[in-house]
């Protein structure tokens, strides 16, 4: 089939909207009537909660209630489980321990929510949190990774015997014999510290218990509308139907708004049946960075054994995984980090065993890259020292160790996150890296141009990393396609949005089937009302699966039209086509009929539906891809470095993806350019600082630097497509695509911007000051 | 946070000791303390008001005095809290007699800083609490010096502690240089707080 809509550069349906002002988001929702939340949370990373006293705050004017844990009475209990627990079995350790609603027994995160007050508004409620005392015994807080894991450390968890949350081991052929027969071992040691997610909306919910209607709606910033209506209606003693969730327009999400059921999410819909007032909580900023997840805190020591060509025979990692104070999201991180350790390459022989460490830490689920970008820059890192080491160069050392094209589907004989086999369904790597290198202008600028800026003296670097990433697993999505008596379209499906563009993507795929305009389909997501089938958004598969249950809804909605339209213009559907909202000859497009006219034909108000049809022109599919579709990408970059402040100027800035069918360039550029600046963070000013006894010392965003405009580059976006061959659009994801290989990239071009300073660069994030740091400590040996 | 270091006051030692260990005297080298007051033995109870920029509210320490060996030293351990946060330490505090009318005051402590005043206040601590430590104490030597001379003339020497507002001037000038942004003025004000409760540590209360 050609592509008439699919593939286009069209503009966003939604931004109309957006831009205007005229989008909902949870702090529009005003309700008559409506209270407001705010919490007290712990100073402390870890206390024994001795005693509240919330007398005082229920004294003040205008507080409506004060809640704790033991005014919850047996509504108290932890959070679901988000993931499965690991199958059990030999050498797998896995502990779950998951976030309470309030604190009970022991605070075990700084922020951590110790109870939450009720008041005619923010401000009161704000002022009542200062009149709750609470009485806490400070202990000695679990922040380092390995000493956390010695014996003797204090407990995250006092029922468990140690800080280990869980262990797995993964193995793939023999590393230690492949090392035996080995030219070259490298061995490093490698961190990766913690950042946050630093959405520019916060978290929210506004909850509103309809006493006489015994329904509940509640608007979250949750990428999981639909396990949010279905876990609060189990948990509240509700049926499913009296409980909608509605996730609108959703200022970023990156990961953390997927972790359902944070404590504050189950309870405020809670206090609003309690109180049967509508109540609402808008996070601030503060509390975002204590309590709103955060992702990427890993200690790797990895070992890589090479030929003297420069051909990896083998792979070793044993790293330690920070989890935070809880685990609900089990292993997926951990196991999406040994699922990228071998990268794009043929690795044969592979140990990985990953530690997994309660901390007195915010709890850390995935964060846009989740897991992968660790992996990615391991691998990336041992590479670049061993292409130094043999004297190859780094693309390459690269090239040399690809997957072929002609091993896909390419089977790693380890297990992925959902815990199945590890399959990379397709790829043709080396066309993709091969036009990296010739936009950057790989060749030219080593030969020509970067010996000529030296000469100048000037510190300029290039880096060329390849990554891939795995994408749009399942297990399903769903929707709901309808042609309406207008003749637009209306479709419903349970994903949520965050501002992917879903709204444009989704419609061109509807638009394709029916040959509607795109600005005629009408998308909505993230309403249980509309759809309550389907999961939520993460693992970058907006299009890979909704987008193929929308592909395959609006195909059947498309044999309705077709059946209906050949009988009324007594042609075969063969030979109709469906364009500009009409259904025509495709020889003799005046004899037509429009989709609206259809639509109010399907649905007659009189005589008689044929038995085995179904009125109206919809249809629901739903899409369970068994694999994920894994994509491929290379980013490539040139940066002059001030040797005096350590500030980077980023002169190219380069990245090929290949994402299978593109739907929209547009919406794909906006996607990686969104993740290359949260790749930037990760690299060079995101970073955490805890310092002693697990206080965060840089919660505000004038200490936490996130990359602002300055710090952006032109992104040069090329794409080459090869698609996904176990989808029917052949599409593969690319949410996360433009952050994953950042750090690694920084890391390669840094040093090669010092190449005789004899840098290695083993940590993330970095900055000028610690760049600064570590040339002055490569100088000092 | 560590916070170490040493102070010379112009008077003999058991005149220094018996000044930082007068909660009355010691209420005015802190301006913003509202009240100071010995609630065991050898142990305090201090609130201060703080009301600058966005950081406002009632924050209240507490004091142990342990170890002590008069005029010579003794150890404080000290918590704090409010809303901004929290502070505890443990510090250790010397007398060494100088010469005639000179005693040197060594102190260092471990401070441990939670909350709003450390997320938020972090970058500026370290410098804005050395800075107000050393302005505290040179109001004490003034006041130290008022006394000695109130002893040696057997009358009332008047003795004027400086008022919230000077003392805040006089710590921010040190720090900036004498450039004061509207920005620092709430850092100050973080470090305030920090101050009052890290000089609780540092000198003994009477």
């Amino acid at each position: 089939m050609t592509k008439q809509i699919i593939g286009k550069r069209i503009r966003r349906n939604e931004d109309p909207r957006l831009l205007t002002g005229q989008a909902l988001f949870v702090d529009d929702v005003e309700i008559p009537g409506m209270l407001h939340a705010a919490f007290v949370r712990s100073d402390y990373a870890h206390a024994r909660l001795l005693g509240i006293d919330v007398s005082a705050a229920r004294k003040r004017p205008g507080v409506v209630a004060v809640f704790t844990a033991e005014d919850m009475g047996n509504d108290w209990q932890p959070g679901p489980p988000l993931v499965s627990p690991p199958p059990t079995a030999k050498d797998v350790v896995f502990h779950s321990r998951r976030q309470v609603p309030l604190v009970k027994d022991k605070v075990r995160h700084a922020g951590e929510a110790i109870a939450v007050v009720i008041a005619e508004s923010r401000y009161i409620a704000e002022d009542a949190v200062e009149d709750v005392l609470v009485q806490l015994e400070p202990l000695e807080a679990v922040i380092d990774l390995e000493k956390g894991l010695q014996a003797g450390s204090p407990l995250v968890h006092d029922d468990l015997e140690s800080n280990l949350a869980a262990h797995l081991r993964q193995k793939k052929g023999d590393y230690e014999a492949a090392r035996d027969r080995a030219d070259l071992v490298i061995k490093r040691r490698i961190v990766i510290e913690r950042g946050a997610a630093a959405a520019m909306e916060n978290r929210g919910v506004v909850a509103h218990w309809d006493e006489k209607s015994k329904s509940l709606t509640v608007w979250d910033t949750t990428q999981a509308p639909i396990p949010i209506r279905n876990g609060l209606a189990t948990r509240l003693g509700l049926s499913e139907n009296q409980v909608r969730v509605i996730a609108p327009f959703i200022g970023g999400g990156f990961g953390p708004k997927m972790m359902m059921f944070y404590p504050e999410e189950m309870l405020i819909p809670w206090v609003s049946m309690k109180l049967s007032r509508p109540i609402k909580w808008i996070e601030d900023r503060r509390e975002n960075f204590y309590a709103t997840t955060q992702e990427r805190g890993q200690i790797h020591d990895a070992e890589i054994a090479l030929s003297g060509d420069g051909r990896v025979l083998g792979l070793m990692d044993v790293f330690l995984h920070d989890t935070g104070a809880y685990d609900p999201y089990g292993l997926t991180i951990p196991l999406n980090t040994q699922c990228h350790l071998m990268g794009p390459y043929d690795i044969r022989n592979f140990t990985s065993d990953v530690s997994v460490v309660f901390t007195n830490k915010t709890l850390v689920t995935p964060v846009r890259g989740a897991g992968r970008a660790q992996g990615i820059f391991i691998i990336e890192r041992l590479l670049d020292i061993a292409a130094r080491e043999l004297g190859i160069d780094l693309v390459e050392i690269r090239k040399r160790n690809l997957i072929p094209p002609d091993a896909f589907p390419y089977e790693h004989t380890i297990i992925d996150q959902a815990f199945a086999p590890l399959v990379l369904d397709s790829g043709n790597y080396w066309p993709v890296m091969e036009k990296a290198r010739e936009m950057v202008g790989y060749a030219q600028f080593v030969k020509d141009e970067q010996p000529r800026l030296r000469a100048e003296g000037r510190c300029v670097g290039i880096g060329i990393t390849p990554f891939i990433e795995s994408t749009g697993v399942g297990p399903y999505e769903g929707a709901r396609v309808t042609i309406q008596a207008d003749g637009k379209i209306f479709v419903a499906t349970g994903y949520g949005t965050q501002g992917q563009g879903h709204f444009t993507t989704f419609a061109q795929i509807v638009a394709e089937q029916l040959g509607a305009t795109v600005s005629d389909v009408h998308i909505v997501t993230g309403d249980t009302a509309e759809f309550h089938w389907g999961t939520g958004t993460f693992a970058s598969r907006g299009v890979v699966v909704a987008g193929n249950a929308i592909h395959a809804a609006s195909s059947m909605v498309r044999q309705k039209v077709l059946r209906l339209a050949g009988k009324i213009l007594e042609t075969p559907e063969e030979e109709l086509e469906l364009a500009e909202g009409l259904v025509r000859l495709a020889d003799m497009p005046q004899k037509s009929i429009s989709l609206a006219e259809l639509a109010v034909l399907a649905n007659p108000l009189r005589g008689a539906v044929q038995p085995g049809t179904e009125p109206g022109l919809e249809a629901t599919a739903y899409f369970g891809p068994q694999f994920g579709a894994t994509a491929f990408g290379t980013h490539a970059m040139i940066l002059e470095i001030d040797p005096e402040t350590m500030m980077i100027d980023i002169k190219r800035y380069i990245t090929v993806e290949d994402c299978g069918t593109v739907i929209n360039p547009l919406i794909l550029e906006g996607q990686i350019h969104g993740g290359v600046s949260m790749g930037i963070g990760n690299a060079y000013y995101e970073k955490l600082h805890f310092g002693e006894n697990g206080q965060l010392l840089n919660a505000s965003f004038a200490d936490y630097l996130v990359p602002s405009s300055t710090e952006m580059p032109r992104i040069e976006v090329g794409h080459v497509e090869t698609n996904a061959p176990f989808n029917e659009l052949g599409a593969k994801g690319v949410g996360e695509a433009g952050a994953i290989p950042v750090p690694a990239l920084f890391a390669q071009a840094i040093e090669n911007a010092f190449y005789d300073r004899g840098l290695e660069i083993l940590e993330m994030p970095l900055s000028p000051n610690r760049l600064f740091e570590l040339l002055n400590e490569e100088k000092s040996q | 946070m560590k916070i170490e270091g040493e102070y010379t006051f112009d008077g003999p030692r058991e005149d220094v000791w018996e000044m930082v260990r007068d909660p009355e005297v010691l209420v005015t080298c802190l301006p913003g303390t509202q009240s100071l007051k010995l609630v065991g033995k050898n142990e305090y109870e201090g609130e201060m008001a703080v009301r600058i920029g966005p950081i406002g509210g009632v924050f209240s320490g507490r004091l142990l005095v342990s170890d002590e060996v008069p005029p010579e030293s003794c150890t404080l351990t000290a918590e704090g809290k409010g809303k901004p946060g929290f502070v505890n330490g443990t510090g250790k505090v010397q007398l060494v007699q100088q010469g005639e009318n000179k005693t040197l005051m060594t102190y260092a402590g471990e401070v441990q800083i939670g909350g709003r005043l450390a997320g938020v206040g972090q970058r500026m601590i370290d410098t804005v609490s050395k800075s107000m430590i050393r302005q505290g104490l040179g109001v004490l030597d003034d006041a130290i010096k008022a006394r000695v001379m109130a002893k040696a003339d057997s009358k009332a020497v008047p003795y004027t502690p400086p008022s919230e507002t000077e003392f805040a001037a006089a710590v921010a000038k040190d720090v900036a240089g004498g450039l004061l942004s509207a920005r620092l003025v709430v850092w100050i004000a973080v470090a305030a707080i920090v101050v009052f409760l890290a000089v609780l540590v540092w000198l003994g209360v009477r």
